[in-house]
């Protein structure tokens, strides 16, 4: 396999798992972006973990992500119980104190940036992604998913049918910073480099905006968004910051057009609904008999 | 020995930014009855449901379900003692089709890490999709199972929303102004439809209406309330006579001829 | 020592004053925290510093940059208000977000990611009183930014337009029914906001010598925290936001270090919005954020 191709599949892997980082909160009705600061603190903590202590990187970066999970347990009392906008810019403002902070620690590198020793090829890279893929689609056909789509829908009926609205928040919130903070750890074990300043509000905002991109309101927008922002641009040639105004102009149509994204759940139902005989047209409606 | 009542509500007081919404309000629903919440707009009936289940908490007062004190009962518990509702403008999930809207509906069953993590929408046999598809087909929806709630007929969603309703197993079902919007063919259904339910399922109806036809031909009992104040209780045909009560709706006293007209209508 | 650094603080808080103002304006009258309001900052430094560099004198290099932040606002506001559908409520969200990022990657995509010096044409003068340091382009900075929130104060007060602005605050559909010609006002928001954020770009520029791609992100962002500080939606409280995150700012350098200051702002405005999300006034603005 080419290196250019090898390069352009580790990156679409990263990318879908932050994809789903961004998913589980934006299914569930938050708008995070702080997620860089959860990819970074899953990055440094496995690469600390694979440096110092020799971890082997299959368990550093779950063992990032896991950290990631407790500082967003830590932090999502006081976060959610912000809402809307005021949430929003909670995780904004933590994912600006997280990524000042690395910089400033000299047991990581600082400014200057954290080598990271372990190294993981391309199968492994890709596995992870497969790995989180299959666990977020899992999760999504429990009462889980129905639970986190409904506290998404409208809060307050999805309380008084029992949810308990706040624990599901916290859960796609962890679960969110969980699987993001693995991302960072795959990157940083693949690139074998990590500086703060990549974990900043624009991959934050990015990763929303393809993910929004895809659609969030099934289990395979992430994917197709991080699909169409990885590969589309690589038929654009040209340098990188020119593929992201183009990918920025689109998402600017695409709100204009068709907020919910490429795939949305109406779309899956019209592909999906030939094998279900218990689908007709909403005109046969009006002759059933109670 | 288990109260009479499934629905005590005693000296509930609240307020909202210093209007009294209701005030000092009393009264209860007997066990197994269907009985209706009436008033003109304005006084109270919603917010009554909301102080039930907790949407509101009382500012004074007490509320009991099933000889239980449920004052204090965060509002996403008070569907385990049995309370379950519609809402005045159906509120389905827009994102979830039929078949997922009524699966919400059994969460309060299934609660706990291993209920969450139940596989509903994984295989076409689980057993709680199963109990939520049967329950759709049984109310003649099985149809709409897949669709897109946002996009059906108003009627056909507040069929679904009292399904989801009777997903918790509920012995205390408020409705809220469940024949807006339906046709006189569809609100007889309804009418019988609710019957069956209360009589078959062992539930007790609390209905907030303002169609007086359907009222009269399906509930035994009325609760009037007028600015947050019970006025008058009693059959249909009692409230209907009730002076109070024609005041509070028509401004004055009516006519002989009128009151006439309206006995004739009810029989 | 700390009488220098209240000054400095002073004088950079104007800066985020004027976003801090342009932010509050948006979320008060439209009720849409507009993210590209940053990226007009950096349009307006930038801007400011590339027509300077074609050999502008900087007046006019001034003028043209406000132009070009007119036209941008013009075009945020046709992708996040007038054409969208009104589908979801976090659309013009988003949308700004990725304005946001547009014209960051547009800068570096022209002119590279890496700082530019203004040569602004005119040179440094202090004025030295009492021990004390100040920048005469700095302090003419300050007094220009107080004279245009007090105007925009003004005008949201005591003229027509101000009133038909606080009646779309209080409800759009109101304002329709009130014959408020909202296709004609709304635009108006937007280059008003735009200018008053890219006018605290030019200041940087001038007054700081120094633009890059990234001071949307750098500094821009910093006018957030000022903003919430303050109060959505509350002009005054936008200075003293502004005001707050400049002291904090220029504290941070200089008793913990420049490397502390990012902590320090987000670290505020993440304390904020855990105890007194509605900022310092909350009490002078209405539940959706009046002005």
């Amino acid at each position: 396999m080419s290196g250019y191709l090898e390069g352009i599949l580790v990156l679409l892997a990263v990318n879908i798992v932050y994809a789903y980082g961004a998913f589980l909160p934006l299914a569930a009705g938050q708008l995070n972006i702080g997620l860089a600061g959860f990819a970074a603190i899953g990055a440094y903590s496995s690469a600390y973990v694979s440096n110092v202590y020799g971890v082997h990187p299959l368990i550093a970066i779950p063992i990032g992500g896991v950290v990631a999970a407790l500082i967003a347990l830590v932090v999502a009392v006081p976060v959610l119980r912000t809402r809307g906008i005021y949430l929003a810019l909670a995780t904004f403002a933590l994912g600006q104190v997280v990524q000042a902070s690395l910089l400033n620690m000299s047991a990581v590198g600082g400014a200057a940036g954290y080598p990271v020793t372990a190294f993981i090829r391309l199968p492994v890279v890709v596995g992870f992604a497969v790995v989180v893929m299959l666990l977020v689609w899992l999760l999504f056909t429990t009462r889980f998913g129905i639970a986190a789509r409904a506290v998404h829908d409208d809060e307050r009926v999805a309380d008084l049918m029992g949810i308990e609205v706040r624990g599901f928040q916290v859960a796609a919130f962890a679960l969110g910073s969980l699987i993001s903070g693995i991302g960072g750890g795959i990157y940083a074990h693949h690139f074998s480099f990590i500086e703060a300043q990549y974990f900043n509000i624009t991959l934050s905002i990015t990763i929303v905006l393809y993910v929004l991109l895809g659609g969030t309101q099934t289990v395979f927008g992430p994917l197709i968004g991080a699909a169409v922002f990885t590969l589309l641009p690589e038929l654009l040639r040209g340098s990188a910051n020119w593929r992201y105004v183009v990918f920025a102009a689109g998402i600017i149509m695409l709100m204009a057009l068709r907020p919910q994204g490429l795939i949305t759940g109406g779309m899956l139902r019209r592909l999906f609904d030939w094998r279900d005989p218990f689908v007709k047209s909403p005109g046969a409606a009006k002759e059933r008999v109670t | 020995m288990t109260a009479p009542n499934i629905l005590e509500l005693e000296n509930v007081h609240k307020q909202f930014g210093g209007l009294d919404v209701i005030d000092d309000l009393t009264f209860g629903v007997r066990r197994g009855s269907r009985t209706a919440l009436i008033g003109p707009n304005g006084a109270g009936k919603t917010t009554v449901f909301n102080l039930i289940t907790g949407v509101y908490a009382v500012d004074r007062g007490r509320i009991h379900v099933d000889g239980v004190d449920i004052t204090h009962v965060p509002s996403s518990r008070r569907v385990d003692h049995g309370v379950a509702r519609s809402f005045q403008n159906v509120r389905l999930m827009p994102h979830l089709n039929a078949l997922e809207n009524v699966i919400v509906g059994q969460h309060s069953r299934n609660r706990g890490f291993f209920g969450v993590l139940q596989p509903v929408n994984l295989t076409r046999n689980n057993r709680w999709k199963e109990e939520a598809r049967a329950a759709l087909h049984d109310a003649g929806l099985g149809e709409y199972e897949r669709a897109a709630v946002g996009s059906l007929p108003y009627g056909v969603q507040k069929r679904i929303e009292l399904v989801r309703a009777l997903m918790a197993h509920p012995r205390l079902l408020l409705l809220d102004e469940p024949a807006a919007g339906l046709n006189p063919a569809e609100t007889d259904d309804l009418q019988r439809q609710l019957r069956t339910i209360c009589e078959q399922g062992d539930v007790t109806l609390l209905v907030v209406e303002h169609d007086m036809q359907f009222v009269g031909a399906l509930c035994e009992h009325v609760v009037v309330i007028s600015f947050g104040k019970k006025i008058a209780e009693g059959t249909p045909k009692d409230i209907r006579q009730d002076r109070r009560v024609q005041e509070i709706y028509l401004g004055t006293p009516p006519s002989e001829p009128a009151l006439k007209k309206e006995a004739r209508r009810a029989s | 020592m700390l009488g220098q650094q209240i000054v400095n603080g002073v004088m950079l808080g104007s800066v985020y004053a004027m976003v801090a103002v342009a932010l509050t304006l948006s979320i008060g009258v439209l009720n849409f925290l507009n993210f590209s309001i940053p990226a007009m900052f950096m349009i307006g430094g930038m801007a400011t510093w590339a027509f300077i560099h074609a050999g502008l004198p900087w007046p006019l290099a001034v003028a043209a940059a406000m132009v070009v932040v007119g036209i941008a606002s013009l075009i945020v506001e046709l992708f996040t208000w007038r054409w969208m559908r009104g589908a979801e409520k976090f659309v013009p969200l988003v949308s700004s977000m990725a304005f946001l990022i547009l014209f960051e990657h547009l800068a570096i995509a022209l002119y590279g990611s890496d700082l530019r010096t203004v040569n602004a044409g005119f040179s440094q003068v202090d004025l030295r009183f009492g021990g004390l340091v100040i920048g005469i382009p700095q302090l003419i900075g300050l007094v220009c930014s107080i004279v245009l929130i007090g105007c925009l104060s003004l005008l949201l007060n005591r003229t027509k337009l101000g009133r038909a602005l606080r009646t779309i605050a209080e409800d759009s559909d109101t304002a329709l029914l009130l014959g408020v010609n909202i296709n004609r006002v709304v635009p108006i928001v937007f280059v008003v906001a735009g200018a008053f954020a890219a006018f605290a770009g030019v200041i940087f520029a001038l007054n700081y010598r120094q633009v890059h791609p990234f001071m949307g992100e750098v500094v821009g962002l910093k006018g957030i925290s000022a903003m919430i500080i303050g109060g959505m939606g509350n002009i005054w409280g936008s200075i003293v936001g502004g005001l707050v995150i400049g002291l904090v700012e220029v504290l941070a350098i200089g008793y913990f270090g420049a490397d502390f200051v990012d902590i320090a702002v987000f670290g505020l405005l993440l304390l904020i919005l855990f105890l007194r999300p509605t900022g310092l006034f909350a009490g002078m603005t209405t539940a959706r954020g009046g002005i």
